[in-house]
C-alpha cells in the first residue's frame, strides 16, 4: 500500500479538522460579536466584549444553553464602518451566525443594521445604541446599550440631584451622537428651569485646555460632559486649569471608574465629580456585580474590572434567555422573535429588568448619578435608579 | 494673561514637533510623516519608565531619552540610510509605514490605553481669574527656549554642527570632505525624535495619551511648512502661527473649526508664499 504523502496527509487532517468544525457548528449555538478592538476606542469597547465573553464562559462551564454550547465568532470593525458591515455580511454569511451582538460606535451600527435586516439576522447592539431600537422599532434591531438621546434626558433629569438650578454647559465632540445626547440634555434641563449653554469641540481635538477656558467664560453652574474616556481626562484637569471648580458630571459612554479616578486624581483629587451610569459600577457591592467580579478573577481580562465589563455581562445575560426561549434548534427568525420577548432580570446590574417587546426593542432603562469620594477612593451613588421609557422629547 | 499663557505653551509644543521636522528636511530631506506618531510613543515611553521607577522624574527622562536615540538610530540605518538620494515621495511613504508601525506598538504594548502624565501637573502658578499653569507648562516652556538655544550654538560654534550644516547644504561633497555623513544624519534622527518626545510628553501632561494624539504631528507639519521647512526660526514663528490661530478660532469664531482653519492657513500661505514665511526659495526648488 502507498504511503500517504504529506500533502494528502495534509488535506486529509484539513478535512478532518473542517468536518469536526462542521458538526460543531451542528451541535451548538453560533453568534456573532463584531467590536472595536484595534481602533481609537479599543479601551472602551474591548471590556464590553471581555464582560460579555466571561458570561459565555461561565454560561459553557455550567453546560450551555438547552445542553448546547455557545459559540461566538468574534470580528473587529477598528471603529470602521465598512469593516463592520464586512464583519457582519462573513459572519452572516459563511459562520452561518443567528444572531450578531455587540457593535461598536453608532456610526458602525447603522449601515450594519441595513444590511443585516436584509439578510434577517437578529442584530443587538450594548455599549452604545441608535434610535433604531427605539419604538417605532425597526425588525431586527435592538439595544441593550446607551442611546443617546435617553442618556441625555436621563442626565438633564438627574441635575437637580447635583444643584437645584444655574447654568449648565454641556461639552461634547461633533458628531451625531453626540450633538443628539447635548440636544436632549438640554431640552430636559431648560424644562427643569436651568438654562443652557454649550461648547462642541472637533472629534480629533487632544489638548482641550482653549475649549475648557470657553466654557468657564460661560460661567457654569454645572459642566456636563458627552463623550467618552479619552475627552474626560483631558477637559476635567483643564476645566479646574482654567479656573472651575464646579461640578463636573460625566456622562458614562465608554467611561471607566477607572478613568474617572485618574481624572478627579489630575484635577488634584476631585471630589465634584459626578458620574452617570446605566449599569452599575464595580463600587456596588450587590450580589450581582461580586458574582461578574468572581468570574473576572477566574476567568481573568486584559482591562481592569469595570462597569463596561458589567455592561458585557448584562448582554450576556440576555443572549442565555434569547437563546433558551428560541430552543433547539435556533433559526435566525427563530431567535428574532424570542429576542422579542426577552426580559432579563439583571437585578444588581442596574435598576430594572431589561425587557423587549415586538413594538420597543429598547425598553425601559435605568439610569443613576454617583459622585466621586476622593477620601474613600470610591463612587458613592447620589440618586436611586431613575427609570426611562422611550423619549419625553421627540427627535428633531 | 490666560490667553497668552494657554498660546505660548501650544507654541512650545508645536515647536518642537515643527523643529524636528525641520531639521530632518534640512539634513536628511526627508518629511517625517511619522512625527506624531513618535512624539505619542516617546509620551508613552515616559510614562512607561515613570512608572517602572515608582515615579521616578530621572527615570523617566532617561527612558524617554534612551527611547530617542534606539529609534533615531534604528530608523535611520535600518531604512533610510538605504534610501539617501531617493525622491522625496519614497522616503515619505517610508515614514508613513513607520507611523502605521508605531501606532500598532501603541496598540500592541500599551493595549491602545489613553493615558496622562502625572508627573508636575499640581498647579505651580496662579493667574488672574482662577486659572492656573502647573509646573510641567512652565517646564514645557523653559525646556522650548533651552533646546532652540542648544540647537542654535551646536549648529552655529560646534565642529559637529558645522558638518551638520556642510551634510545638510550637499551631503555628496560633505562626505567627499571627510565627513561621516552617516553619524551625521542618524544624529539629526536623534535630535528630531528628540523633540518630538519631548513635545510628547509635555503634550501627555496637558491632554492625555492615545492612538488619536498622533494628529498632533500634523499640527507640528503645518507649523513647519508655514514657517518654511528648512528653517528653525520659521519652525517657531510656524508654531505660533497655528497655535495662535487655532486659540482664536475657539474664542471667537467657532469651536469646531478650530482644527479647519490651521489648514486653510496653510493653504493660504502655501499659495501665496510656497516656501514659507522664513523658508528659501532655492530649497524649493531643489523638491
Amino acid at each position: 500500500m502507498r504511503r500517504p504523502t504529506l500533502p494528502t496527509s495534509a488535506a486529509v487532517l484539513i478535512a478532518c479538522a473542517f468536518s469536526s468544525d462542521q458538526v460543531n457548528a451542528q451541535n451548538s449555538y453560533v453568534i456573532g460579536y463584531i467590536t472595536d478592538l484595534s481602533g481609537p476606542l479599543a479601551d472602551s469597547y474591548t471590556p464590553t466584549w471581555e464582560g460579555f465573553e466571561l458570561f459565555i464562559k461561565s454560561l459553557n462551564d455550567r453546560g450551555g444553553v438547552n445542553g448546547k454550547k455557545v459559540d461566538v465568532v468574534l470580528d473587529d470593525d477598528g471603529l470602521k464602518a465598512d469593516r463592520a458591515v464586512a464583519a457582519a455580511k462573513k459572519e452572516a454569511e459563511r459562520e452561518n451566525v443567528i444572531g450578531i451582538f455587540g457593535l461598536s460606535l453608532s456610526s458602525t451600527q447603522a449601515p450594519v443594521f441595513v444590511e443585516m435586516r436584509k439578510a434577517g439576522v437578529p442584530v443587538v447592539t450594548t455599549f452604545s445604541g441608535i434610535l433604531d431600537a427605539l419604538p417605532p422599532s425597526k425588525p431586527f434591531s435592538y439595544s441593550t446599550g446607551v442611546v443617546f438621546e435617553v442618556a441625555g434626558e436621563a442626565i438633564g433629569e438627574l441635575l437637580p440631584k447635583i444643584k437645584p438650578n444655574g447654568k449648565v454647559v454641556g461639552m461634547t465632540f461633533d458628531s451625531v451622537g453626540g450633538r443628539a445626547a447635548i440636544s436632549h440634555n438640554k431640552r430636559m434641563a431648560e424644562s427643569l428651569g436651568y438654562s443652557w449653554d454649550e461648547v462642541l469641540f472637533p472629534v480629533t481635538t487632544s489638548d482641550f485646555t482653549p475649549y475648557a477656558q470657553a466654557a468657564v467664560e460661560k460661567k457654569p453652574d454645572i459642566v456636563v460632559g458627552h463623550y467618552g474616556s479619552g475627552q474626560n481626562l483631558g477637559v476635567i484637569p483643564a476645566l479646574r486649569r482654567s479656573g472651575y471648580a464646579g461640578p463636573y458630571v460625566v456622562a458614562s459612554y465608554g467611561v471607566t471608574e477607572d478613568t474617572v479616578r485618574q481624572a478627579a486624581q489630575r484635577a488634584g483629587n476631585d471630589p465634584n465629580v459626578y458620574y452617570v451610569t446605566r449599569y452599575s459600577t464595580v463600587y456596588d457591592n450587590t450580589p450581582a456585580v461580586m458574582e461578574v467580579a468572581a468570574a473576572q478573577k477566574k476567568y481573568g481580562t486584559s482591562k481592569p474590572f469595570s462597569s463596561m465589563h458589567i455592561t458585557g455581562w448584562v448582554l450576556g445575560k440576555f443572549v442565555e434567555q434569547a437563546l433558551t426561549a428560541c430552543g433547539w434548534p435556533c433559526s435566525r427568525e427563530k431567535l428574532d422573535q424570542s429576542i422579542q420577548h426577552v426580559k432579563v432580570d439583571a437585578s444588581g446590574l442596574t435598576g430594572g429588568p431589561i425587557e423587549m417587546s415586538p413594538q420597543d426593542h429598547y425598553g425601559p432603562s435605568f439610569w443613576r448619578l454617583y459622585q466621586w469620594n476622593e477620601t474613600a477612593r470610591r463612587m458613592e451613588p447620589k440618586s436611586d435608579w431613575l427609570k426611562k421609557t422611550g423619549l419625553k422629547f421627540p427627535v428633531q | 494673561m490666560e490667553f497668552a499663557a494657554t498660546v505660548v505653551i501650544l507654541t512650545c509644543t508645536y515647536a518642537l514637533l515643527a523643529a524636528g521636522v525641520v531639521i530632518l528636511y534640512k539634513a536628511a530631506r526627508v518629511v517625517n510623516f511619522a512625527h506624531g506618531e513618535l512624539a505619542i510613543v516617546g509620551g508613552y515611553v515616559f510614562y512607561s519608565a515613570s512608572v517602572l521607577g515608582s515615579d521616578s522624574l530621572w527615570l523617566a527622562i532617561a527612558g524617554a531619552l534612551v527611547f530617542s536615540i534606539i529609534m533615531g538610530v534604528t530608523i535611520y540605518m535600518s531604512m533610510l540610510r538605504r534610501l539617501v538620494g531617493e525622491p522625496l515621495h519614497v522616503t515619505i511613504l517610508i515614514t508613513i509605514g513607520i507611523g502605521i508601525v508605531l501606532k500598532s506598538a501603541i496598540l500592541i504594548i500599551w493595549r491602545a490605553e489613553r493615558l496622562t502624565i502625572d508627573v508636575g501637573v499640581a498647579p505651580a502658578l496662579r493667574l488672574s481669574g482662577g486659572a492656573s499653569l502647573s509646573y510641567m507648562d512652565l517646564a514645557s516652556v523653559a525646556v522650548t527656549v533651552l533646546f532652540f538655544l542648544a540647537l542654535y550654538l551646536f549648529l552655529t560654534f560646534t565642529r559637529m554642527g558645522i558638518q551638520f550644516r556642510g551634510t545638510a547644504e550637499n551631503a555628496l561633497l560633505a562626505s567627499q570632505r571627510g565627513v561621516n555623513v552617516d553619524f551625521v544624519l542618524a544624529l539629526a534622527w536623534i535630535i528630531a525624535v528628540i523633540a518630538a518626545s519631548l513635545s510628547g510628553v509635555f503634550f501627555g501632561s496637558r491632554a492625555f495619551l492615545s492612538t488619536e494624539s498622533v494628529t498632533i504631528g500634523l499640527a507640528g507639519l503645518i507649523a513647519a511648512l508655514v514657517g518654511g521647512l528648512d528653517s528653525l526660526r520659521g519652525a517657531v514663528a510656524g508654531a505660533f502661527i497655528v497655535a495662535g490661530t487655532q486659540y482664536l478660532t475657539v474664542r471667537l469664531i467657532d469651536p469646531v473649526l478650530s482644527e479647519t482653519v490651521p489648514f486653510l492657513l496653510l493653504l493660504l500661505v502655501m499659495s501665496i508664499r510656497p516656501w514659507g514665511l522664513f523658508g528659501t526659495l532655492e530649497e524649493l526648488d531643489r523638491v
